[in-house]
């Protein structure tokens, strides 16, 4: 659904976003992952058509994005800038429904009361949006962005400063647009919603640094250690993992479990949790030690460096 | 170019207008001021002092260049000249006062982050910049026109007799519905260009100011009885104010760096 080929952007000397190269499919939701001035905003900028690559191509629902099809494409696609950008001397209604006029939308009022109700705003359709708070306005800035039902959203940041349940709430709506076909693609600072939210992760720095699924590059540091907990006493079950793994095995015992470290953990975990339990250990669970992803992305970003 | 997209966007400087009514203080005064000045000039000064205009050489010769009806007396035929004279400046004073709302109409929108989003959305440079153009035109207009009847009313309720029917003519028409409006467009388009190429609302107020400098060159002319404008001549130079306002219309689009806008000004 959005196809970006060997994107760069240069402004004057300085080069902010450098060959990149990344799809989001129907029904994804990709998150950007970078620290400031990596290139997201760029990045989703040149996919807005609100500033063109210096080279490489775009293309939304297989419309390739030119300076003749940009208007078009835009309609089909919902943006939420960086900061909500709403008039405010305009009430939430007006700011919803002059939007709802420059897409040319039909039904305007019915889909600004929809659009209202979901955000929990139908309270607040008169206020005027300077009256509103942070969370508030971050709403009713959704609620422009989805208000045309486009098939691609385009988020930056779009938690950003909101609490834990409004947050929530538009993990929630961007899992319902994705259910529905969107292609998602949101920049963001949060670790734990890219894990949460994201099908795919892409960590830009300039360039595309990496590029997967959530698990796959948390997997990409994984350490090899297994976590085997166990009711009662772990010590006893030592010699057994000896046998198994060799003399020198790296095992220890850290409270009511063991941990150990295993060369190819798919091949090796079954054998050793057969040969535990034979020796009457009564397993509780079994885990590989996985990194956060904030460990990857650290991991990632330390490597740029 | 999609009209409904420029009638919504017009409906929003509306409204936000509204709003903010004391925006639009400097029009009402200086429309007030318009209108208090010929009333003072042509009526309250020669009846305060007890000498009709009609005395003055200096007028009477140059009051000459309108052609006014043998029927006039002397008085009339020199207040027709000012009250003509008065009416050019009465329509376009009012587009200095709205000059600060052209100037701060692209430059505002971005300031307050308001612009990114316009500009993702389907509407075109054109219809953006048309749409600013008319958001300052139409309710300068709206004032101007009000302030019209009552400059109407002031010529019928205190001219001599037959300054008010020499006054409704062709001319005046001409001026008044054609003029005037494309005067107003060129004004504020320039306005409206130097609001998309700075970065900084006082800057754009600076140069605004500079726009109103040739309109102040054509009210001295005016005044000095070196500069009539016939009916022909009015309705060549509206055409020419039309033309000029297209022109600069096509370069506001065409120096429009949405690019620039976005990722430049601060």
């Amino acid at each position: 659904m959005i196809s970006a080929q060997r994107l760069t952007r240069r402004f004057g000397s300085r080069t902010a976003v450098n060959d990149v190269t990344f799809e989001v499919a129907r029904s994804e939701i990709v998150a950007l992952l970078g620290p400031n001035g990596a290139g997201k905003t760029t990045t989703l900028r040149m996919l807005a058509g609100l500033i063109a690559p210096t080279s490489g191509s775009i293309a939304v629902g297989g419309v390739h994005l030119t300076r003749a099809t940009g208007a078009a494409i835009r309609t089909r696609i919902g943006f939420l800038t960086e900061a909500p950008g709403l008039w405010d001397r305009l009430t939430v209604r007006e700011n919803l429904r002059i939007y709802g006029g420059l897409y040319g939308l039909e039904n305007v009022d019915l889909r600004i009361t929809r659009a209202l109700d979901l955000f929990g705003l139908a309270d607040r359709a008169s206020t005027r949006t300077a009256e509103l708070s942070k969370g508030m306005r971050q709403k009713v800035a959704l609620a422009r962005t989805l208000l045309h039902d486009p098939i691609v959203l385009l988020l930056d940041e779009p938690t950003s400063g909101l609490d834990p349940e409004v947050t929530r709430t538009v993990r929630l709506l961007l899992e319902e647009r994705r259910a529905a076909g969107c292609s998602i693609l949101v920049s963001t600072h949060n670790l734990d919603e890219a894990e949460r939210l994201a099908d795919r992760v892409a960590v830009l720095h300039e360039r595309l640094v990496a590029i997967d699924q959530p698990a796959a590059l948390r997997r990409r540091l994984t350490t090899g250690r297994l976590i085997v907990r166990v009711a009662g006493d772990p010590s006893s079950l030592v010699d057994t993992v000896h046998a198994l793994l060799g003399p020198g095995a790296d095992v220890a015992i850290e409270g009511a479990a063991l941990t150990l470290r295993v060369a190819h953990p798919d091949r090796q975990t079954p054998a050793l949790v057969a040969a535990l339990v034979a020796a009457g250990a009564q397993i509780l669970e079994v885990r590989a030690e996985m990194p956060a992803l904030e460990d990857v992305y650290l991991h990632l970003m330390s490597g740029r460096s | 170019m999609n009209r409904t997209r420029i009638r919504t966007l017009l409906v929003k400087e509306f409204l936000d207008l509204g709003r903010n009514r004391t925006a639009l203080v400097p029009v009402v005064i200086v429309t007030v001021l318009a209108l208090l000045v010929p009333v003072a000039v042509t009526v309250a000064i020669p009846a305060i002092f007890g000498r009709g205009l009609g005395t003055d050489v200096g007028l009477v010769r140059v009051s000459e260049v309108v052609n006014a009806p043998e029927s006039l007396s002397s008085d009339a035929r020199v207040q027709l000249f000012l009250f003509q004279q008065f009416l050019m400046m009465f329509l376009l004073t009012p587009i200095t006062g709205a000059m600060t709302l052209a100037a701060h109409s692209v430059v505002g929108e971005k300031q307050s982050r308001t612009l990114e989003p316009l500009l993702a959305t389907p509407i075109t440079t054109l219809e953006l910049l048309a749409a600013k153009v008319f958001g300052a035109l139409i309710p300068t207009f709206v004032i101007s026109f009000a302030g019209l009847a009552l400059y109407a009313g002031a010529i019928i309720a205190f001219a001599e007799p037959g300054v008010p029917s020499a006054m409704a003519s062709v001319r005046t028409l001409l001026l008044i519905l054609f003029v005037a409006p494309a005067a107003g467009l060129v004004s504020l388009q320039s306005a409206v260009l130097i609001s998309s190429r700075v970065n900084d609302p006082r800057t754009a107020q600076q140069f605004g100011v500079l726009i109103i400098a040739p309109l102040a060159g054509i009210f001295v002319a005016q005044f000095t009885g070196s500069l009539w404008f016939s009916t022909r001549a009015l309705a060549v130079l509206g055409l020419g104010l039309v033309g000029l306002w297209m022109l600069l219309l096509l370069s506001s689009v065409a120096l429009f760096e949405r690019e620039t806008i976005l990722t430049r000004w601060r």
